[in-house]
């Protein structure tokens, strides 16, 4: 046989056979997509089981952490508790001690009230006594305070009368009952020389409730109003009554001073009188010795000329002195003779310092002036104007020595026209500083070294200026110095000085 | 200028006999014909009796009841012949009312004695009459 040629039978064989084999494969495939589709499902549920179980590890985790958190907790709470269990048992112990101290306490304090009651009997006893004795003290003072010769009114913060004794009433005709818990102005009205009311509570209460005192003498007297209206010179204090460190009110002591006033104002006008007779022996020496220098009486030889003007000089010093008392008199009696024109403070300084030329030169002073460039013309009385700068700078001329310095300067200081005199010479005492201004006083570093001061030139400054409203002060050292200031305000000059 | 041009009468009323006296020296030296009084009566009787005085001298405080101003009231009297005459008051003691009623009723001038020089009070006088206006 070839290998061409086979037999029907054995290819049927052959189909058969793969007949059976197609069946069997087909057979397996079916089963394998079976297997294929169980082992996807099996697939899907073991990664949802997988999910699951990662949640489930997650919350494990939080639930373990939140465990232990609260296991911490505990702990803390247990020992929290330790600590109360402790405290609690100290307190038992401590109010256990409380309680038998108590009793022990109660015990005394039985002993103690029988000791107190005895006590107060004698305490009782004893305060009745002191209250008498206070009580005869109380009226010793009162009736001390009731019969002092002067003036004596008590108030409160407010100005209202809270004591007064039989002086006042006697003085001002006014009783206790009528004027306590009253205001002192409505009762007492004060006004000074020219009948213009003072006023107690801006102008005296206020200060003295500050602290200070306030003290009106003879140079600055007043007048009080009594209930019949008429009226008489006062000098008073008022000082500040302090209770511990607080000032409560005002205790005021004052005396009539009529008399006094009457002798001040005799002693002025005899003053004013005996200069005014002088001026005419004065007259007399002074004419007369002009004429024989003049040689109206003929001829005079040198030595008589000598002497004739030795007695002309030592007399114009006399009128010098006649006029600055007049000057004090009037200032005193206040005539003060005031003619006010429109004035050139500046023009008014340089005739003055033209007038001390002569004695700049005669001690070889080295002086300077300056004057400001907007001094305004004011109207005021050049002739006072005058005596106050003149009196400043014939002082510092007199009070330095020779080869010293001199400055004078006028300028504006605000609403003020301000006048310095400055020179470096001997100076004012530091302890004598204070007594500058007043009447009559001469520095001791002065008194032996010039003989023709009077004392009376920074009185008679000072009362001018003030008229003016003006002030007047210094600085200085002795033998370095001294600087006088005169500040006058525009407006005022213009007023009171016209 | 000490002198006068010619010579004019002057009246002083002065009590105080040295100032008179050296008042009426000056004044003659200085080419015055000088009559003097003592009181305003005495001085009322010479200005009648003699026209020729040209200026009046006066002091304020005077011997009687009368003082100067009194005197210069009756003189500035608008009816007085001699109410332009130059009037001087030379005084030492007249208050500072006096002294404004003085210039009030127009005397030519007002000094005080003891702060002026003769020669300057003389000088003044001369000065008024040679030149009226000044």
């Amino acid at each position: 046989m070839t290998p061409y040629k086979k037999t029907i039978s054995e290819y049927s064989d052959i189909a058969l056979k793969l007949e059976v084999l197609a069946k069997e494969k087909e057979s397996t495939r079916r089963k394998l997509a079976v297997t294929a589709k169980q082992l996807a499902v099996t697939a899907r549920e073991k990664e949802s089981t997988r999910r699951k179980l990662v949640v489930t590890a997650k919350q494990l985790a939080v639930t373990a952490r939140e465990k232990e958190s609260t296991r911490r907790k505990l702990v803390i709470t247990a020992r929290q508790l330790a600590v109360t269990a402790k405290e609690k048992e100290s307190t038992r112990r401590k109010l256990a001690i409380a309680a038998r101290e108590k009793e022990s306490t109660r015990r005394k304090l039985v002993v103690t009230a029988e000791e107190l009651k005895r006590l107060h009997e004698t305490l009782e006893k004893k305060v009745l006594e002191r209250t008498k004795d206070l009580e005869q003290i109380r009226a010793k003072n009162e009736a001390i305070l009731a019969s002092i010769g002067d003036g004596l009114v008590v108030v409160d913060e407010e100005g209202k009368i809270s004591y007064i004794n039989r002086s006042f009433e006697e003085m001002l005709g006014w009783k206790a009952q009528e004027v306590i818990g009253k205001s002192m102005v409505a009762v007492v009205p004060r006004e000074d020389q020219n009948g213009i009311e003072v006023s107690f509570k801006e102008r005296i209460l206020t200060q003295v409730l500050s602290g200070q005192k306030f003290v009106a003498n003879l140079t600055n007297s007043f007048y009080y109003i009594r209930k019949d209206k008429s009226r008489f010179p006062t000098n008073s204090i008022v000082a500040p009554v302090v209770l511990g460190t607080k000032i409560v009110g005002a205790v005021e002591v004052f005396r009539d001073i009529t008399k006094e006033k009457e002798i001040d104002k005799a002693k002025t006008e005899f003053v004013s009188l005996a200069s005014h007779q002088l001026r005419t022996p004065l007259s007399t020496v002074s004419w007369y010795s002009e004429m024989l220098l003049a040689g109206d009486a003929g001829k005079v030889t040198a030595t008589q000329k000598k002497y004739l003007e030795e007695i002309y000089a030592g007399n114009q010093r006399m009128v010098d002195l006649v006029n600055t008392l007049l000057d004090v008199s009037r200032i005193e009696l206040g005539t003060f003779i005031v003619e006010s024109k429109p004035t050139n403070i500046v023009k008014l300084v340089q005739t003055i310092i033209e007038e001390h030329r002569q004695l700049i030169d005669k001690n070889k002073i080295k002086f300077l002036s300056s004057f400001a460039e907007n001094i305004p013309t004011i109207q005021a009385d050049p002739k006072l104007l005058g005596m106050v700068v003149q009196n400043l700078l014939s002082n510092a001329l007199k009070y330095t020595t020779e080869n010293g310095k001199v400055e004078l300067a006028v300028s504006r200081v605000d609403k003020n026209i301000l006048l310095k005199v400055s020179d470096n010479g001997y100076g004012i005492p530091k302890n004598q500083q204070d007594k500058i201004f007043t009447k009559l006083f001469r520095a001791d570093n002065v008194v032996g070294k010039d003989t023709v001061g009077t004392g009376l030139g920074l009185y008679i400054a000072k009362s001018i200026v003030e008229q003016a409203h003006g002030k007047i002060w210094f600085e200085s050292e002795e033998n370095k110095g001294t600087i006088f200031f005169v500040s006058l305000p525009i407006k005022h000059v213009n007023s009171v000085l016209g | 200028m000490n002198k006068l041009s010619k010579k004019r009468t002057i009246l002083v009323v002065e009590d105080e006999r040295p100032l008179v006296q050296a008042i009426e020296t000056k004044l003659d030296k200085s080419g015055f014909t000088v009559v003097t009084a003592r009181t305003v009566d005495q001085a009322m009787g010479y200005l009648e009796d003699i026209p020729s005085i040209e200026a009046i001298w006066l002091d304020h405080y005077l011997p009687g009841e009368k003082t100067g101003l009194d005197f210069v009231a009756t003189l500035k009297n608008p009816k007085s012949k001699q109410r332009n005459l130059p009037l001087f008051i030379v005084s030492n003691t007249a208050s500072k009312d006096n002294v404004s009623s003085y210039l009030k009723l127009g005397v030519t001038r007002y000094c005080v004695k003891a702060e002026y020089r003769l020669d300057q009070i003389v000088k003044d006088v001369i000065s008024s009459l040679e030149h009226p206006k000044e």
